[in-house]
């Protein structure tokens, strides 16, 4: 097992310096020229030129990738042109208020979309269940930034119950935290709330064909019992396998609920450093996210090898 | 088993159900809208100003005008002196008064002597000698480097008192001294990534989160007693316009800088709300020529452009009526501010066509660039490109992305029409010609080079009496005539407020200035 997991290192570390050099190359081939924005309004040819060597910028490309690199390599990935920042700092803010966003999300898909998908695959009224559907059906067809600004409609300038946008963590305060929390995490979790809701019912439904359910109910428990202690247990496996998709989505989706939210997150400081061309900001946040990738990858690989001896064996 | 296990993760599920959901609700929980409304009332201390932006400071170009540091150039800093909105002459401020001798080329300041800097340290002549020499440097940012560039000698001439000597007199030093904010000259380091914002302003920085939020704390030991009534600023960063607009309608925020004007403009007639405008009249939109590109290197076609453009419906639709159409780059207050000469080009694209066919160039096609992550240059290029397409121009719209097209600006290279807004018309004429880089007499973003524009430029930074009048007259006919910037509308910096906030000021160069400013 030791050997094939070494075996896998030198691939993924492949991959990376393979990303590496895509994501620096892409950027610098974009339009754009960050020693003009980090010199100032109105500055002169040669304050640019001054700024630029400052920032390494009038290095060639192969010399500015090492330079990179070796910080990266180093735990220094260097600071943001435009605004002088490390960077590891900007990701580090915008990294845990993402995370904030998504786990919020993830927790209203599960709390809305369950018992959604619980009533949609055993509930026995016809109304019920229509109007489940119809809820479902309209949670998957509205996109977050439509629903996002109808929540802000209803419930920051109608009602005034709830901030528009903004952010204060919930480490720092949790009561208003989760305030500033709910409608961004709910425009983001709605569609896969009615995700989660249809493939429960449908799961739920397939495991009401099993015999040991005929079984329980030709012995006499109670419906409650049979769905709550045999059905839901046995139709949750492949429920949580799409939930770890939904999260996936969750993520990248992320980005324009930040946007419409005010929600400094990683999305927003990608576009922030994409109009702004600060490279530094923007190829460090590419590497880690390949990065992360590619760890779990590796490490999946070597879960499936561990539960699995025969894949050790073909790929040895 | 598995029913046991299920119990208590139903009631943990309707537990965080609750507080997700009906926390906010319940009036025992504190609210994160209702601690931001005001309690009603007159003038009186106390309570935290929420404040949203379109983008994050940047501390680096605090000396510069840039729009983002609008709203901490003057909470937490201060300069020597301010100029008076109505005599545009200046006032003290951590200068307590002046002497002018030496024909203008000496200028010896009295110092506050109560004056401390955020981290404890007194204010003095040295820090005012440390500014003065960090302004020239190349890696510092201002528009009002070439008048400190004049700067000779700047010393310590007392405990309170500091003397600056210039090379030459210069008609806009006191717009320099306005820009000119006090940074700490013992913190600089720290200042442009901004770990350490220290200045000696009405406001400390609390705490500064990079690309989300600001928050400023009443200085207590502000210099100007009683002030500010304030207890603090929370500034907050919203990338959409609309997600400001949104936010001030909520009663979440009591001030939003940088409303796109038609978003302003939403706002102006909305009960509880007020729409406060600049009368520092300090952004005109115009549009740039590159004139070393053909046909633009005709001035005809320059002038035929100018013609043609509808001014009053750019006002209208792109600009949400707020501004009015000129043709000059001059706001009223301005010394060089001409109206009848102000409204020489309007709508005619009879002439335009004239004009066209008088250079050769009837038919002829010019591209047109723009930012587009502006929507209010957006529609006035869309606008632009139909007026052009009547005088038989054919207009190629070119929406670039902002670093792409700042790149291009900045160096000269946009190869037609250019779409974007200035300053700087406001004060001091030389300012204009000597430091925004549309119009610099030296080099610009239309490639415009003239002897007798570069003679005018320089008379009227150091020209005086009769002589000056006569070079506005004339730098005003030479801009007329060359086009290579035809000026569309003058219009103003807006302030969209909840009517609670009550005493907001501003300075000339559009620093919010909270001084006196409450929550009634």
């Amino acid at each position: 097992m030791l050997r094939y997991a070494l075996r896998r290192v030198p691939s993924a570390l492949l991959v990376l310096a393979i990303a590496s050099v895509v994501v620096f190359g892409v950027l610098h081939l974009a339009p754009g020229d960050p020693a003009v924005l980090a010199a100032g309004p109105d500055a002169s040819a040669r304050t640019v030129a001054v700024v630029r060597h400052q920032l390494g910028l009038d290095a060639s490309l192969p010399r500015q990738y090492l330079s990179w690199l070796g910080g990266v390599l180093t735990g220094d990935l260097g600071d943001s042109y435009v605004r002088g920042v490390p960077v590891a700092t900007l990701i580090g803010n915008g990294l845990g208020n993402t995370l904030e966003l998504t786990l919020g999300a993830i927790v209203l898909a599960v709390l809305l979309g369950g018992p959604a998908g619980l009533v949609l695959g055993v509930a026995k009224g016809r109304l019920i269940r229509g109007a489940t559907a119809a809820a479902t059906a309209l949670a998957f067809a509205i996109p977050p930034y439509v629903s996002g600004v109808l929540l802000v409609m209803v419930f920051a300038i109608t009602h005034r119950i709830l901030p528009a946008g903004g952010h204060i963590s919930l480490t720092a305060d949790p009561e208003l935290g989760v305030q500033y929390l709910i409608m961004p995490a709910l425009a983001l979790a709605l569609p896969a709330a009615a995700v989660l809701a249809r493939f429960l019912s449908t799961s739920i439904r397939r495991v009401f064909d099993e015999d040991y359910i005929r079984i329980g109910t030709a012995k006499g428990l109670r419906r409650r019992r049979i769905v709550l202690c045999h059905a839901l247990p046995n139709a949750l496996p492949p429920v949580l396998t799409v939930l770890g998709i939904q999260i996936g989505q969750m993520l990248g989706g992320a980005i324009v609920v930040e946007a419409i939210f005010a929600w400094p997150g990683v999305g927003q400081l990608i576009i922030d450093s994409l109009k702004s061309s600060d490279y530094f900001v923007v190829q460090n946040l590419l590497l880690i996210t390949v990065t992360v990738f590619v760890v779990l990858q590796t490490l999946t690989d070597l879960l499936h090898a561990a539960v699995d001896p025969r894949l050790r064996m073909e790929r040895a | 088993m598995t029913g046991q296990r299920g119990q208590p993760a139903r009631r943990t599920v309707l537990a965080a159900g609750l507080l997700l959901g009906t926390g906010p609700l319940n009036t025992a929980c504190r609210s994160a809208v209702a601690e931001q409304q005001g309690s009603g009332g007159g003038p009186r201390h106390g309570g935290t100003l929420h404040m949203v932006q379109g983008t994050d400071i940047l501390p680096a170009f605090l000396l510069s005008q840039i729009n983002p540091n609008f709203s901490v150039s003057r909470t937490v800093f201060n300069t020597l002196t301010e100029l008076d909105h109505r005599t545009l002459r200046p006032r003290p401020s951590l200068a307590k008064s002046w002497r002018v001798t030496d024909g203008g080329r000496t200028h010896v300041f009295q110092l506050r002597d109560d004056v401390r800097f955020h981290s404890g340290r007194p204010f003095g002549p040295d820090d005012v000698v440390f500014v003065l020499d960090h302004l020239t440097k190349d890696t510092t940012s201002s528009q009002v480097k070439s008048v400190a560039q004049q700067v000779t000698s700047a010393e310590r001439t007392g405990d309170h008192e500091v003397t600056v000597g210039f090379g030459k007199a210069v008609s806009n030093v006191w717009d320099m001294f306005e820009m000119m904010v006090m940074i700490d000259r013992e913190s600089v380091t720290d200042l442009a990534s901004g770990r350490e914002i220290i200045g000696t302003g009405p406001f400390t920085v609390e705490s500064y989160k990079p690309g989300s939020s600001i928050s400023l704390k009443r200085n207590r030991h502000y210099w100007k007693p009683g002030r500010p009534y304030l207890d603090g600023i929370e500034i907050a960063i919203a990338a959409q316009s609309s997600t400001a607009v949104a936010s001030l309608r909520s009663g979440q925020t009591h001030l939003a800088l940088d409303l796109s004007p038609l978003d302003a403009a939403g706002i102006r007639d909305r009960p509880g709300f007020r729409l406060v405008q600049s009368d520092a009249h300090d952004l005109t939109y115009y549009i740039g020529a590159n004139v070393k590109v053909p046909p633009l290197d005709k001035v005809e076609v320059r002038q035929a452009v100018a013609w043609a453009v509808d001014r009053q419906r750019v006002l209208a639709q792109a600009l949400g009526g707020i501004g009015r159409p000129s043709s000059l780059p001059w706001s009223p207050a301005s010394a060089a501010w001409d109206p009848d000469r102000a409204a020489a080009y309007t709508l005619d694209p009879e002439k335009a066509k004239r004009l066209l066919r008088q250079a050769g160039a009837a038919g002829a096609t010019v591209d047109l660039y723009y930012s587009n992550t502006l929507a209010t240059n957006a529609a006035i290029a869309q606008i632009v490109q139909a007026n052009l397409e009547d005088i038989g121009l054919t207009c190629r719209l070119r929406p670039k992305q902002d670093a792409e097209y700042q790149k291009l600006f900045v160096s000269g290279k946009i190869p037609g029409l250019f779409v974007n807004g200035h300053g700087f018309g406001q004060l001091t004429p030389s300012t204009l010609v000597k430091g925004a880089w549309p119009f610099n007499a030296q080099q610009n973003a239309s490639n415009f080079r003239d002897p007798e524009y570069s003679r005018l430029a320089e008379e009227i930074w150091t020209g005086k009496g009769d002589a000056l009048t006569a070079a506005y007259r004339d730098l005003n006919e030479l801009l007329l005539r060359e086009q290579f910037v035809i000026d569309l509308i003058n219009s103003t910096h807006t302030y969209a407020i909840q009517a609670s906030l009550q005493g907001l000021a501003w300075t000339m160069y559009d620093g919010i200035d909270l001084d006196n400013a409450y929550l009634a």
